[in-house]
């Protein structure tokens, strides 16, 4: 069937590559000059019409002989070591080749790498997965290289392994947050042993800079994204806003001084195993509890909700609040169900009220409805998982991601090597230490 | 920082994909059946689509039309809405999609 794609001018390359990667670079695609989601018909009406010749000659001009039989790319054939030079020209060369994130790499070089690999017993050519969108393939030594860059330390080789597998799975609907105009950055959630065995954060400032462990492993995914999986900032990455998340948003959850079950152990896992879990919110607040009681602190969760977005969330309680709720009677799952009912606004707030709903909505959430009933902000509370972290203070995390059906949260356990102990003890001590003033 | 360092490349390797010419167009719009995709949940993709229309049906008096909406931010192919998408192509003689963006 003849086919044309019309979208905005500004996401014209985008249409072009993703019809590329599916095999049909000949697309035709007619770029107009209708603003992205736009609401205002006159300018609806300007943007298309402008283009109506386009369109029909898109549907009727015959096939160029490269349309019928398109060539295939030629592949920039890549020498093993890529390029010599001190610190600066390596930076330098990386940065100008749009392989690096804006941060200063460490240099992979075949001993930075050979070192990275030991933390892993899989062999360097094994393909963990391809990752979208250009399905590039995730060898064990494609990952140790970007980890590498990002100043990871051999010891988190298990943790990075699982999680490109945590990528993969369809659930996490990576394919689509990765490249979203809604700018969602990967959340990772580290559970069991291995927090501590990497020194993860999971207490005060665990969001903040300062922990190699908290830094480097989302840096990482975040160059493997980029490196493996060939989705780059304004070109198939087309996030309106971006987001900082992006650099790195790890956090490991404190079991020790948390009431509850870990969050791996809700997802399926044992409490030994060591795991880390994924999602992708596009938005991350912090909010001031009501009051400091039970009452308090889930009244300023359900009034802090933005209404914009409907999918996946995450709240991060540090383990005073959790140590309140618990002690009120509140599980997790209770708290998750409290948020999905009671974190409302009246409808003339709600997004699907103004603009009747688009077009993916279940028909009964498009009706209008009187501006005053209340409307649910979150589907379902399955879709809830609250993780304990954070240091001492009056103050809670909210994380908001969004939604398509099937769409969860992701686990994977992590595989640990044969000799992990004896890893463990070469890299453990690398803790900052603060001198008083 | 006056070391030199030898650095292997980052960038992974990625199987061919196999290509595929795009379908030979037609010579005339007039008397035609239009398929008019809307493929995202983005607001947009509608109105533009209605435009189109109107605009076509201004210029090729005797065109017909078939919309297929899918308001998923997903391939359409790869949902249970497949079988019905591809009885809907079957149905048009061309057809142009919009997502909203």
């Amino acid at each position: 069937m003849p086919a044309v794609a019309l979208c905005n001018k500004d996401f014209a390359i985008d249409a072009r590559s993703a019809a590329s990667g599916k095999g049909m670079p000949g697309l035709r695609v007619v770029p107009e000059t209708v603003p992205c989601e736009c609401t205002v018909t006159e300018k609806i009406e300007a943007g298309v019409s402008a283009v109506m010749d386009d369109i029909v000659a898109a549907l009727t001009q015959p096939l160029t002989a490269e349309e019928k039989s398109p060539k295939p790319k030629e592949v920039e054939k890549l020498p093993r070591i890529v390029f010599k030079g001190n610190l600066e020209e390596v930076n330098r060369f990386f940065y100008k080749r749009g392989w690096s994130d804006g941060l200063p790499i460490i240099p992979p070089t075949e001993e930075t790498v050979k070192e990275m690999l030991t933390g892993t017993d899989l062999p360097a050519e094994h393909v963990v997965g391809k990752i979208i969108p250009r399905l590039g393939k995730a060898t064990v030594e494609k990952i140790a290289i970007n980890a590498v860059m990002a100043g990871a330390l051999p010891t988190y080789m298990p943790l990075l392994i699982a999680g490109v597998q945590a990528l993969m799975d369809p659930r996490t609907y990576f394919g689509i947050w990765e490249v979203s105009t809604g700018s969602f950055a990967p959340f990772w959630v580290i559970n069991g042993p291995i927090r501590n065995d990497l020194n993860i954060n999971s207490g005060s400032g665990a969001l903040s800079p300062g922990d190699i462990a908290n830094a480097a492993i989302g840096r990482a995914m975040g160059l493997m994204i980029k490196n493996i999986g060939g989705a780059r900032k304004g070109v198939e990455d087309m996030g309106v806003l971006g987001n900082p998340g992006k650099y790195t948003m790890v956090v490991a959850e404190n079991e020790e001084e948390s009431p509850w079950e870990p969050l791996h152990v809700e997802q399926g896992l044992s409490k030994d195993d060591s795991a880390v879990s994924l999602f992708f919110p596009s938005c991350y607040s912090q909010i001031w509890p009501y009051g400091s009681d039970d009452k308090g602190i889930l009244h300023g969760v359900i009034h802090n909700i933005i209404p914009g977005r409907r999918g996946l969330f995450c709240l991060m309680l540090p383990p005073a609040h959790a140590s309140i709720l618990s002690d009120e009677g509140w599980t997790k799952k209770e708290c998750a169900a409290f948020i999905s009912e009671y974190a409302r606004v009246p409808a003339y707030c709600h997004p699907e009220y103004y603009c009747g709903g688009t077009i993916g909505m279940p028909v009964k959430e498009r009706v209008r409805v009187n501006p005053m009933d209340s409307m649910s902000i979150l589907r379902s509370p399955d879709l809830i998982r609250v993780v304990v972290a954070g240091g001492p203070g009056n103050l809670i995390g909210l994380f908001t991601g969004a939604w398509n059906p099937g769409t969860d949260w992701v686990t994977k356990r992590v595989e640990l090597p044969a000799d992990w102990d004896k890893l463990v003890e070469r890299y453990r001590n690398i803790v900052p230490t603060y001198l008083r003033y | 920082m006056n070391g030199q360092y030898g650095v292997l490349n980052p960038w992974a390797e990625a199987d061919a994909i196999p290509l595929r010419g795009i379908s030979p167009r037609v010579t005339d719009l007039t008397g035609k059946t239009i398929g008019l995709f809307a493929g995202n949940h983005k607001i947009a993709a509608r109105p533009i689509l209605n435009v189109v229309e109107e605009r076509l049906k201004e210029r090729f008096p005797p065109l017909k039309f078939s919309w297929f909406l899918f308001g998923l931010s997903l391939e359409v192919t790869e949902t249970e809405e497949k079988e019905r998408f591809e009885d809907w192509a079957k149905g048009v003689d061309a057809a142009i999609a919009a997502v909203g963006d």
